[in-house]
């Protein structure tokens, strides 16, 4: 997976913009704060996943007094070149291009261009609740395989279902509501088994990475876990019938995979709550260079990593220790600071005023 | 909200509650029908009053029936021994085109949905069951949709109807015929691949 060239009209602060990365090192995209490297990174990652990785409405996209922003890039899969581009009018539907034709579908053009991005947002991964780590785990068990999007989706529709079903229960269950919920448990079942297990699995192949990562990043002695932890125990057909009585009465279903947990461990301790801040920076950072990894040494063509403003999470050392680090593949970087000494980045481009320039 | 003269924006509302018409839709096709001739309009409506007049849903199987039962139920050359099971009357011609199916017909209205509020008892299953005790039927055919209400409403079926002793049966699923391999999504491929079967020589 190789991003060759991109192209920008009218997207955020570029009015024309255009980045040839290094084929398969380290660019690094320099500039002061506000002036538009972040941008360039959400252009690439548009395109690899329809939305932006910022949470950012189509208003604050197309650059203003623009009717539309156009993302186009040109990417190399298994040797073969791509064409990707999108169109994001201000008002109305995306329109997307594969090799200059026009798809019917935006999901036809996932999997053309794969990312995996840093953000400095992913300190929430340690800190917050349990839903971004599953959803950590649930982005690498998609990239890892295509086929599990279309499970998980499925899992999902389950759950909204029985909860649908519960709220209709009004804290009574009759026989008939009984005979329904028996279709959906048996449902919950089959696919929350094997999303569970799927979950479980990868966080064991994850274990290790997350961790050699986070000792080379961090001088912290601690050893790093990672543990799956189910809301539920033996089977989870069992457990959903024993919690049927206070699943129709909370009017939720209060065990399944919506509710597991990816345990971090620090030494022995939570990391969300033991850790230093430093700490926790450094494990977010590990968990997903640990996905990244991963899914490369998996599908056998590493995404192309996007890595946003993370020397400002790391201290000098760390960061060269990064740059260090960094996977085979082709990377962006973003920095607001000098580059940390060591190993030169194979590009360095700066912007500023709307332009990209070598720098 | 409203922008049109009371009977104009009335008309709007009610195209809008159609399946498959958004707003914009409406307004075009109640601009259209203001500027049609009168006779255009009325031989809409008069049809509409009519097919709601005259076609009601067959007593027996729940297709839709001019009269009491439906074209099916009332053809003697069809086999009442097998009944196949599908979501809506609309699924039947899809059936019959095959030509591969000579049975009976029993149209659920619908499928298991709590998110839509449709359960068990919002759909035609009391009636299939009734059918089944009172009917020779030897082969239920489960020919619900292939998504998960489908899949569920169909589980939900072969849970009632086992006890009844009589052979039930679900559609395969698999790749669409003439087709290339290339052009198959992998779920439904997968699908295919799960559901192999050995070879007859």
């Amino acid at each position: 997976m190789r991003l060759d060239h991109l192209w920008l009209t009218d997207f955020r602060n570029y009015t024309m913009a255009e980045l040839a990365p290094d084929p398969d090192g380290l660019t690094v995209i320099r500039g002061t704060n506000g002036q538009g490297k972040t941008n360039l990174l959400e252009a690439v990652s548009y395109l690899a996943t329809l939305e932006s990785f910022r949470g950012a409405p189509r208003e604050a996209l197309v650059r203003r007094g623009s009717e539309r922003a156009v993302v186009r890039a040109e990417a190399s899969r298994d040797g073969r070149s791509l064409l990707l581009e999108a169109e994001l009018p201000l008002n109305g539907r995306d329109r997307y291009l594969l090799n200059r034709q026009p798809l019917r579908r935006g999901r036809d053009l996932l999997g053309a261009l794969r990312v995996s991005i840093f953000a400095p947002e992913d300190l929430h991964l340690v800190q917050a609740g349990p839903a971004g780590r599953r959803d950590l785990l649930d982005g690498a068990l998609v990239a890892l395989h295509p086929r599990n999007d279309a499970l998980r989706s499925d899992l999902e529709r389950v759950l909204r279902q029985r909860g649908a079903l519960l709220r209709q229960c009004d804290g009574r269950l009759d026989t008939d509501a009984e005979s329904t919920l028996d279709v959906w448990d048996s449902k919950l079942d089959e696919l929350g088994s094997r999303w569970a297990d799927l979950r479980e699995e990868v966080t064991g192949s994850l274990g290790p990475l997350v961790s050699d990562y986070f000792a080379e990043l961090t001088s912290a002695p601690a050893h790093l876990s990672l543990t799956y932890r189910r809301s539920w125990e033996g089977r989870l057909a069992d457990a959903l019938l024993a919690s049927r009585r206070e699943d129709v009465r909370r009017g939720v279903t209060t065990i399944g995979p919506h509710r597991d947990e990816l345990d971090i461990q620090l030494a022995e301790m939570p990391a969300r709550t033991h850790a230093s801040q430093g700490e926790q920076r450094g494990v977010a950072l590990a968990l997903r260079l640990g996905v990244h990894s991963l899914v490369g040494t998996v599908v056998g063509s590493a995404p192309v990593l996007l890595l946003d403003d993370v020397f400002s999470e790391l201290d000098p050392a760390r960061s060269a220790a990064l740059i260090r680090l960094l996977p085979p593949g082709q990377s962006l970087l973003t920095t607001a600071g000098p580059l940390p000494d060591g190993p030169v980045p194979a590009l360095v481009v700066s912007v500023g005023a709307g332009e990209v320039r070598a720098a | 909200m409203s922008i049109y003269a009371g009977p104009v924006q009335d008309l709007i509302d009610e195209l809008g509650r159609l399946p498959g018409v958004g707003p914009k839709s409406a307004q075009r096709i109640a601009f259209y029908l203001l500027k049609a001739s009168k006779e255009d309009a009325l031989r809409l409506s008069r049809s509409i009053v009519e097919v709601k007049d005259r076609i009601s849903f067959c007593r027996r199987c729940f297709n839709v029936a001019e009269g009491e039962t439906c074209s099916m139920c009332s053809d003697g050359r069809r086999d009442p021994s097998i009944v196949c099971v599908v979501e809506e009357p609309r699924d039947i011609v899809a059936v019959e085109k095959t030509g591969e199916y000579s049975g009976l017909y029993h149209v659920l209205q619908g499928a298991i949905s709590p998110i839509e509020g449709i359960g068990p008892e919002q759909l035609r299953i009391r009636e299939l069951l009734a059918r089944i005790e009172t009917e020779s039927v030897t082969e239920v055919i489960l020919c619900t949709n292939p998504n998960l209400e489908g899949e569920a409403t169909a589980m939900y079926l072969a849970r009632m109807l086992t006890p009844l002793g009589v052979k039930v049966t679900r559609i395969a699923s698999g790749l669409p015929v003439g087709g290339d391999l290339e052009y198959a999504d992998e779920l439904t491929l997968g699908r295919a691949l799960e559901g192999r079967r050995q070879v007859d020589v």
